[in-house]
């Protein structure tokens, strides 16, 4: 994301943040101070850390696909599963919107419109009924496996899947990737990839060494964007994954509902700080590699 | 034959229905430093872009050391461009921004660390390798931008307006800095600007561009002296330009006097553009003049005076060192050698009255309008 610079000296207090700032501890800082409060207290408001360890040791008993048993660490393996299914479905968008960033970017500025038009679309219609869109699409008997059945490559099962699960989160979390690509992109002045091309990069070289690296930034963002939400979510696994796929945002919910509001509290407060520790990693090594160390 | 090192023959570009270059025959030789130079719009950039490989022509050829470039994409030509607004990679410090090309080459560390070293000393930033371009200044930008051009050793260094972002004080310095550096360098130089007082300083050749065409391709002296139209005349330095007959060789007759010039080889009574520098105008007292006219401005330079005078309803302008007054009537006298004679153009009557004198200075001091 792009820092932004205080316009002000320091010290001085700007009259006009103030409404946002306000806002901000409202909605935001007293929020997250609850979770922390909750995470770390027991029903009667005790200090404890037993809501944290026992994400971390709780167990129970999964069933392999021989029929056997076997004793794993609970949330240790559904949080695992949530991060491995947004890790990809997070690659997927990022490899999938990186060019379509670009090539929008580069686009005349009324195609340019129309594009980020279509790209957000979507995003006017409710959560909720994209998912409901998907599961008639990829049911046995949905639209796709109709049409993979003409051409005599069907019926395929999809739906329940790990992979129905990718699908709903790419294309809901999908708009996230492009645009703050395509916001950076835009701006890209064109005399660097000149400037580039007359010290001798050929095509990929430009790519690489200057288109890639400006626009980080905004990949950065992207996936943000893209995996903090894919991790914690938990309709979209609950509904095309049948529910099979319990993910690290459904235990929260189900917690939750369960009125283990401490608990829940818990798990999201650990999920909190891992993805935070991601993130800021990601970010230096970015960083570290990209930009020499700057 | 001799061999020239860029030639382009008959070379026309037209963007969708605009011609921005037509049929351009022009050449450049090894070590020359050449300067494009025209008003915005003239296709100045658009010629240097051609050879850098980020345009194609639509017609003609350009050739580069014989070949012809046609097939050959920019980054594999054997030219560096410093950029109008200096397009410094902002990702990367000044060693990596001067390190790029020959990065790209995989030259070895210990000759990449040697050659950025070298040319750091050459701009005058040494020790300035691990600043970013962010925070260096205009001027050390522009420095760098050439450091990252001439690192390559290429055999012709292009540059787009490279000191217009620059003030005053700091482009008079660079003019002369670019002048050694290409003398010391030895490689030819394709400059473009718009401004004529840093074309006549700094060039071996100019070639002056207007709406897309040559208007004249030669020395310094030569294009201000002996300009071939009245665009040319107006364009560079300060002219007046007055509709005349040629009598005979060496003979002239303008705003009703018989003036004796040096020029020949026009038609007996044919009408020509005659120029008369403001500065080889010699003011004398009334009755003494061949001409007479009424001062109507009176601009002080510093150096000289800048007056307008109104001569039989055209207004001359004459740099003098003399002081005279707004109201007073002179006369002026001037040298057969003072005097220089054109042929008719299309641009005859369009230039070099100044009664729209101050116009014109905004639109030639316009240095933020990109083609």
């Amino acid at each position: 994301m792009n820092k932004i610079e205080p316009r002000s000296g320091k010290g001085r207090t700007n009259l006009s943040l103030m409404p946002y700032s306000f806002w901000s501890l409202i909605f935001v800082v007293v929020p997250l101070v609850f979770v922390a409060y909750y995470a770390f207290t027991d029903d009667n408001f005790r200090f404890t850390t037993e809501n944290i360890t026992r994400f971390f040791t709780a167990t129970s008993a999964l069933k392999e696909d021989d029929g056997t048993l076997r004793e794993v660490h609970t949330y240790l393996v559904i949080f695992m599963r949530s991060l491995k299914l947004a890790a990809i479905s997070t690659v997927i968008c990022l490899l999938m919107g990186y060019p379509l960033a670009y090539i929008i970017a580069r686009a005349k500025a009324r195609t340019q419109k129309m594009l980020v038009t279509l790209i957000m679309i979507p995003m006017w219609m409710n959560f909720l009924i994209r998912t409901y869109a998907w599961m008639t699409i990829l049911q046995d008997t949905g639209i796709l496996n109709s049409m993979l059945s003409v051409v005599g490559l069907g019926p395929v099962r999809i739906i329940g899947t790990e992979a129905a699960v990718v699908i709903g989160m790419v294309y809901d979390y999908f708009p996230y990737m492009v645009l703050p690509i395509y916001s950076i992109m835009a701006k890209m002045d064109m005399k660097l990839f000149e400037a580039a091309r007359d010290l001798g990069c050929n095509g990929f070289g430009v790519l690489k060494r200057v288109i890639f690296p400006l626009s980080l930034p905004g990949v950065l963002s992207g996936i943000n964007m893209v995996l903090i939400p894919s991790v914690s979510t938990f309709y979209i696994s609950q509904k095309l994954g049948n529910g099979k796929f319990f993910l690290i945002g459904d235990a929260i919910e189900g917690q939750y509902i369960a009125n283990n509001l401490h608990f829940a509290a818990a798990i999201a407060f650990i999920l909190m700080v891992i993805l935070l520790v991601c993130m800021g990693l990601l970010k230096y090594l970015a960083a570290k590699f990209v930009y020499g160390g700057e | 034959m001799h061999n020239h090192l860029i030639e382009f023959k008959n070379v026309s570009k037209t963007f969708d229905t605009t011609e921005a270059l037509s049929n351009i025959n022009l050449y450049v030789d090894e070590n020359e430093f050449l300067t494009l130079l025209g008003p915005s719009g003239c296709g100045k950039s658009t010629l240097l872009r051609l050879i850098a490989g980020f345009e194609s022509p639509t017609d003609g050829q350009l050739l580069f050391e014989g070949q012809d470039l046609s097939s050959i994409p920019p980054h594999k030509r054997k030219v560096n461009t410093v950029f109008q607004k200096y397009a410094l990679f902002p990702h990367l410090n000044v060693y990596d921004n001067i390190a790029f090309g020959m990065k790209i080459q995989k030259k070895s560390k210990k000759e990449i660390e040697y050659e950025v070293g070298r040319v750091l000393e050459l701009v005058n930033l040494k020790g300035f390798d691990r600043r970013s371009v962010d925070s260096l200044s205009g001027g050390q930008q522009q420095r760098i931008a050439i450091a990252r051009a001439i690192v390559n050793k290429p055999h012709v260094l292009l540059l787009d307006e490279p000191l217009a972002a620059l003030d005053l004080k700091l482009r008079k310095d660079m003019q002369i800095e670019l002048k050694n550096m290409q003398k010391e360098l030895g490689v030819t130089f394709i400059y473009v600007t718009h401004d004529q007082e840093e074309a006549l300083s700094m060039s071996d050749t100019i070639v002056v561009l207007n709406e897309g065409k040559i208007q004249q391709i030669g020395a310094p002296c030569d294009i201000y002296n002996e300009p071939r139209n009245a665009f040319v005349a107006d364009f560079i330095g300060e002219s007046n330009i007055i509709d005349g007959v040629m009598l005979e060789n060496y003979k002239a007759s303008f705003s009703g006097h018989t003036f004796q010039c040096l020029d020949k080889g026009f038609a007996e009574g044919e009408p020509v553009d005659v120029v008369v520098r403001p500065e080889d105008v010699d003011i004398v007292p009334e009755g003494e003049g061949m001409l007479c006219g009424n001062v109507t401005q009176v601009t002080f330079m510093g150096v000289h005076n800048e007056i307008i005078v109104d001569i039989g309803g055209f207004k001359w302008m004459i740099q003098t060192t003399d002081s005279v007054n707004v109201g007073e009537r002179i006369g002026i006298s001037l040298d057969p050698d003072a005097i220089h004679i054109m042929k008719k153009s299309e641009y005859s009557g369009m230039f070099g009255d100044y009664s729209s004198y101050s116009n014109e200075l905004d639109e030639l001091s316009d240095p933020g309008r990109d083609e």
